[in-house]
């Protein structure tokens, strides 16, 4: 147990003695300095230049997104490189790419909570905002898609003239059950998360506009115990819900794919290989946010190197998974002398998008085992490099898998190459442009760190201490 | 987030600090002698089901491979199970689980007995496995692609190597753990964990070639990504109940009392909880791609499993297996209470024998008996075989199990009582 | 915060208490500094018998619902019910738009396929379940709950930050101040102090009865309008707001065409184009003639079936103006004798030398092209049927000339009685 003297004031808790679990938060805080630090960044008046120059980048990319979609909807889907064969091209990829990426918000926030795992408190309000963003992302692509924007409420079930339903047995409508239900459980979660710590900063306010709204927004929490205890309940409940619902999401997703006949899609496995990809792509962005972070907002206390370190065993792990599916999918391929299935897979590696492949596989497979080494768990700059190869390397995953497979399938008469367009590439970097607005804005004005959480975790004064 | 009812006042207080008593961690003489008793009645049983069939059944003893492979097939996943279950709780650090993780490396520990029980399934492969025949391979095309695989010698050798990896990794982890019991050596923890990771990928591919090798090849044409998975759902499964109702069982009899407290059970029913969530998710994907696509090649394997009467033994597995326990153990109150969590760990325990039942048996029905026939073409003959050979091994593996798990209890303490974080084990509190 | 100064007193004029009403004791507020002081508080509070007191903490506090006495929520509760509730809803709605009301088959799935209502079902499921579970949480709690005195205490602030209180109300049967501050000071509280509200309500300012009116007016208007849409007619043309939908730049079928032959989008198959299944080669099948002659004889066996095919496609196609003996008194040839118009050409009798002389394959000829003004019936009988009904009319003739001798030994026997 951690007492009190052993609230270590180094930067340093990456030990593994097996004696003592290392402290989470390190440099002497206590319960008001973590305040003071995670309030000061929103309580700041002055505007951040680095923070604006980000932000304004953002915000025009996300202009140029929002054209984009527009210049979309008025011309047609057209001004797309899908194609037949490839009728499904960068929508879908960067669909499940933003879908992917924000599971390992709410595996941080409602999973590690079920496996009591303590560290999640310092990253896991930081990445339930990633999760909400990177959703309100997915989300745009399906719905341009359709080809008549103005009518996707067509495939919600409301009763209407033409007396026709939704066809509830497509993986397409699955999915916006799925990503709704998410989207509405993530943001219900993570503003739950934020009602203390937005009481926290109302009750700091000193102008009576910015108390009044803190003060809407934290709905009256005054700390009572017995809300309390309703509310822990509450978030007990809802990580129970989340969990499985993070799992069925990716899952539902993975079944527009699995469930048609195409060979490359057809696989069993699909469900939780593209879970543990969700994960693994997460938890890179994760990482690739936290770090920058962190260091601008002098949180390296409270999202600590150990932190990071865990986060990159995670992604190791994952990163295994994925390589586990990669290897099932190949071998089952030839054992099942399908000989469709054996050319979809030499055709990934050999054929017109091999260059995609092979990023993919080193992305993916090979860039994470430097984690074995602590070392290179514990370097920044490593860290932040593999993280950001992992992401390229997720969204050529998703690209080899669309795009490979619809280029080539059964009849080689019908086969085609892909080309994205200008718009295809716009959408996508625009799409990221869309993210970082948003996340900035969250950074800037609301807490980025669950204030609340971090100090149930903190060595108590009298030596009682949970952390791992 | 209230605290279990504890006499002590301050909930904060780590519960039971006080050192422990040789009863507590060591196997009575008494509970001891049972061991060789139950070794004795599983050998027993199954020597009376060879009998059965040799003299009873029809000619060339299908049934008792098949019911071999059954009951081997089941505490082998069980053996599995805790093997991960080792190697997962190092890889995590875990804190919790230090007095149950004893017990779960004396299970991994009869690898090498199950090695040598792994022979007769070896022996029975031409009983067993259609890829074996040679005449139905030469007419076959899709088997003669699959040669270079399914032939016996590599079977074989695979088979060997399967069981040197979990030996290997049973011994190393028991012996770590063992020695660290005289020294205390904190290395010994650091070492352990350093194999679990390395541990953890060999055992995904072996498990899953494994579970591929000796059960998915009975169906030889049939094939599936996810077998691996769910084999591995399954044995966390089974494993989780033996734990559960294991400890209960020392308990009774004296050992682990105090020590394993209603916390671990609780954090054991949560696992157990977890896991048939995951199986149940598992074996929906698998379902579920193979309806929807619905290619023959594939769907004839639940085919198979949904006429003849063993669309019955299909249901009882989603309920059995899946919705009722799912709606069991959701509670808290019936994961931290004594009756209720034997209940469903036993319940649990017997849906896995139904599972690798479900996924064994049917391969009965296929023409096996007529061997000459040109192609392969499984025929449904025989219908939904429930069958006393059946009861006999499975009968006889739990037995020779038991039997085996006690022996390797001789003289050991089933608790490592030196590990760095056995204090935190016995003090922690659940949410 | 508190004392409100200047800048903050708009703020109570904004807030739900009457700012001229007098003052009351609402409760006590001790302050403490650490977790476990706050507990050893609470027990000694539970211990003492109070009913209307809670603790705040900015983090929940390991351990105090048991020092509260804090019995556990019903919440999960809620929750189980919501979950089944959204489950039932699920498969319920499926099963009828898919299966019930609007029931189409989709790729051979069956019409209620309950694996593929599984992936709603559960989604559904934990909608509804988390969305009770927060609510729930907040509905329980009373949240919001933007006034309580306790906001304009001076110690209430750091109670969210890093202090601990206890808050005992004033309408607690044991309360008495002078023995609670006693109390407090002995276990180690940092400050205690009174917190009062005031006993008014504050009237509701005149401008929000305007605003709510002028609101719910605004917000009658779409529904009115979309009634007036649904029971008015209205003969002004459509709006067209994607025109490019609406009106499209392509040729639609049977209209004209500038460069096309014929002028007309639709073209004419290739000169000697065959659909298939019609090539048709076998003359006498298909045309009742070789070459320019008509051919005698039928191009399949005649059997029983063939007959009674003939007799009953006959009945069908042929009798209504030829009569079911084929001697042209159908009903359709008696009414046109009635109007007697002018128009009409009595079928010829099959019984006339002309017919009974022609070729079997005229006599197809004649069904398939027609004759006078009978007119085709190519299109409504089959090639097979066609010749059925030729044997049929032959059979008719003959039934009209046969002798003894075409009738079998036993009929003839009985005939003979």
């Amino acid at each position: 147990m951690v007492t009190i003297t052993q609230r270590v004031a180094t930067l340093d808790n990456t030990s593994d003695d097996p004696r003592q679990r290392q402290p989470l938060i390190l440099g002497n805080n206590d319960y008001t300095s973590i305040t003071e630090k995670v309030c000061g960044v929103v309580e700041d008046p002055k505007v951040k230049k680095a923070w604006l120059i980000a932000f304004l980048i953002a915000v025009s990319l996300t202009g140029m997104l929002f054209a984009l979609v527009g210049y979309l909807i008025v011309t047609g889907v057209g001004v797309w490189g899908n194609q037949i064969p490839v009728a499904w091209g960068w929508p879908i990829v960067n669909f499940v790419f933003w879908v992917g990426i924000g599971h390992a918000g709410t595996l941080i926030s409602a999973i590690l909570y079920l496996f009591r795992q303590n560290w999640r408190t310092s990253i896991n309000r930081f990445a339930e905002a990633m999760t909400i963003f990177a959703v309100v992302c997915a989300g745009l692509f399906p719905g341009i898609h359709v080809g008549r924007a103005w009518l996707a409420y067509w495939l919600f079930p409301i009763p209407n003239q033409m007396l026709m339903w939704p066809q509830f047995r497509s993986p397409l409508l699955w999915d916006v059950f799925a990503v709704g239900t998410y989207a509405s459980v993530s943001t219900v979660f993570w503003y739950m998360g934020m009602i203390p710590d937005l009481a926290t900063i109302r009750d700091r306010a000193k102008h009576p506009l910015r108390r009044m709204l803190y003060g809407v927004l934290a709905m009256g929490w005054r700390g009572s115990a017995r809300h309390w205890h309703r509310y822990e309940r509450a978030y007990l409940l809802l990580a129970g819900l989340a969990t499985p619902l993070v799992l069925s999401v990716h899952t539902i997703v993975s079944f527009d794919f699995a469930v048609s006949q195409l060979p490359g899609w057809h696989t069993t496995i699909f469900p939780p290989y593209f879970v543990a990809g969700a994960i693994f792509s997460g938890f890179a962005m994760v990482v690739t946010l936290a770090i920058p972070a962190r260091a601008f907002f002098g949180m390296k206390d409270i999202i600590t190197i150990r932190h990071l370190e865990n986060m990159n065993k995670i992604i190791l792990a994952t990163g295994m998974m994925v390589g586990y599916a990669y290897a099932m999918e190949f071998f089952v391929a030839w054992y099942s002398g399908n000989e469709f299935e054996q050319f979809a897979f030499i055709n990934r590696a050999t054929g017109p998008y091999a260059w995609a492949y092979w990023i993919m596989v080193s992305c993916n497979v090979i860039s994470p085992q430097i984690f074995w080494f602590k070392k290179a768990r514990t370097s920044i700059p490593i860290m932040l490099v593999i993280a950001i190869f992992v992401n390229i390397g997720m969204w050529f995953e998703r690209f080899v898998i669309t795009i490979s497979t619809l280029n080539r399938d059964f009849l080689p008469s019908s086969w085609g190459y892909f080309r994205p367009t200008l718009v295809d590439l716009g959408m996508l970097v625009g799409s990221f442009g869309l993210f970082f607005t948003l996340f900035l804005l969250f950074l800037r004005f609301l807490p980025m760190i669950a204030m609340a959480e971090v100090k149930s975790i903190l060595p108590r004064p009298n030596g009682h201490g949970e952390a791992h | 987030m209230t605290p279990p009812p504890s006499a002590a006042s301050d909930p904060m207080q780590h519960a039971s600090t006080a050192p422990l008593k040789v009863e507590q961690v060591t196997l009575s003489g008494s509970t001891m002698g049972l061991a060789p008793k139950m070794m004795l009645l599983g050998l027993v049983t199954l020597g009376a089901g060879l009998l059965l069939d040799l003299v009873a059944g029809p000619k060339g003893l299908y049934h008792f491979a098949h019911a071999y492979l059954l009951g081997y097939f089941f505490c082998l996943t069980i053996a599995l199970g805790a093997l991960i279950f080792v190697c997962l709780q190092r890889l995590t650090k875990a804190g919790w689980s230090v007095v149950i993780r004893r017990l779960a490396e004396l299970i991994a520990s009869t690898m090498p007995a199950l090695a040598i029980l792994a022979i007769p399934v070896l022996v029975f492969m031409h009983q067993l496995y259609p890829w074996t025949h040679a005449e139905l391979v030469e007419n076959d095309a899709i088997l003669l692609g699959k040669q270079a695989y399914l032939n016996m010698p590599f079977f074989i050798g695979r088979v060997a190597v399967y069981f040197a990896v979990w030996i290997w990794i049973a011994r190393k982890m028991l012996t770590l753990s063992l020695r660290q019991d005289e020294s205390g050596d904190v290395e010994l923890t650091r070492k352990a964990e350093r194999l679990s990771a390395p541990a953890v990928i060999l055992f995904a591919l072996t498990v899953t070639f494994a579970g591929f090798d000796l059960l998915m090849s009975l169906d030889p044409h049939w094939f599936s990504t996810i077998y691996g998975v769910y084999v591995f759902a399954g044995s966390m499964v089974g494993f989780l109940s033996v734990a559960i109702l294991g400890v209960k069982f020392l308990q009774s009899r004296g050992v682990l009392r105090d020590v394993v407290t209603v916390e671990h059970f609780h954090d054991l029913g949560k696992l157990l909880f977890g896991f048939t969530m995951f199986w149940g998710y598992i074996a929906f994907s698998q379902f579920m791609l193979i309806w929807y696509a619905n290619i023959p090649e594939e769907t004839i394997w639940f085919e198979h499993r949904m006429s003849h009467g063993w669309g019955w033994v299909s249901l009882i597995l989603l309920f059995g297996h899946f919705v009722i326990p799912f709606g069991g153990l959701l509670s808290r109150h019936v994961k931290r209470d004594a009756r209720g969590l034997v209940f469903w760990a036993a319940w649990q325990l017997v849906m896995h024998l139904v599972d690798i039942y479900w996924l064994i048996m049917p391969a009965l029905n296929l023409a096996h008996g007529k061997v000459g026939a040109p192609g392969y073409a499984p025929a449904l003959h025989a219908g939904f075989p429930l069958h006393v050979l059946d009861v006999l091994a499975v009968v006889g593996f739990g037995a020779l199990f038991v039997g085996l798990v006690m022996r390797s209890m001789r003289g050991v303490n089933l608790v490592p009582l030196k590990d760095p974080r056995l204090a935190e084990a016995r003090g922690f509190h659940n949410f | 915060m508190n004392p409100l100064d200047d800048k903050m007193r708009w703020l109570e004029k904004a807030g739900d208490v009457d700012a001229k009403a007098p003052q009351e004791m609402h409760g006590l507020l001790v302050e403490f500094d650490s977790p476990e002081t706050l507990l050893d508080a609470c027990r000694k509070v539970r211990d003492a018998g109070y009913t209307k007191w809670d603790a705040l903490t900015p983090f929940p506090v390991h351990g105090i619902d048991e020092a509260m006495g804090i019995r556990m929520t019903i919440l999960p509760w809620l929750a189980l019910g919501a979950g089944l509730t959204g489950l039932a809803i699920a498969f319920g709605l499926q099963i009828f738009t898919n299966g019930i009301d609007y029931p189409f088959l989709v790729s051979g799935k069956p019409l209620i396929s309950v694996p593929a209502q599984i992936p709603v079902a559960f989604e559904l499921t934990v909608l509804f379940a988390a969305f009770t579970t927060f609510f729930g949480m907040l509905v329980l709690n009373f949240l919001p709950e933007v006034f309580h005195p306790l906001f304009r205490a001076k110690r209430f602030p750091r109670m969210t930050a890093d202090r601990f209180g206890i808050y005992i109300e004033a309408k607690d049967p044991l309360f008495n101040r002078q023995q609670a501050e006693l109390l407090f000071t002995r276990l180690g509280a940092t400050g205690v102090e009174p917190v009062l509200s005031r006993t008014g309500r504050a009237p509701m300012p005149v401008m929000i009865h305007g605003v709510g009116l002028t609101l719910t007016l605004l917000a009658l208007i779409p529904p009115a309008l979309i009634v007036k849409s649904r029971y008015s007619k209205s003969d002004k043309p459509r709006i067209h707001i994607i025109q490019d939908m609406d009106f499209q730049e392509r040729y639609k079928t049977q209209s004209a065409h500038p460069l096309l032959p014929r002028g007309a989008a639709s073209m004419e198959p290739v000169a000697g184009t065959i659909a298939r299944g019609e090539l048709n080669e076998d003359d006498h099948m298909y045309r009742g003639m070789a070459g320019d002659e008509f051919v005698r004889g039928f191009p399949m066996a005649l059997t029983e079936s063939v007959l009674n095919r003939g007799q009953r496609q006959f009945a069908i196609y042929c009798a209504p103006c030829h009569g079911l003996t084929g001697v042209g008194d159908g009903p359709i040839a008696r009414r046109a004798d009635r109007l007697a118009e002018g128009t009409w050409v009595a079928p010829t009798s099959f019984h006339t030398e002309l017919v009974l002389e022609q070729a079997e394959g005229q006599i197809f000829h004649t069904i398939t092209n027609g004759v006078r003004t009978m007119k085709p019936y190519a299109a409504q009988i089959e090639v097979a049927d066609r010749w059925a009904i030729v044997a049929y009319v032959r059979a008719l003739q003959r039934s009209q000339r046969a002798s003894i001798d075409d009738v079998p030994p036993d009929i003839r026997a009985q005939l003979a009685q």
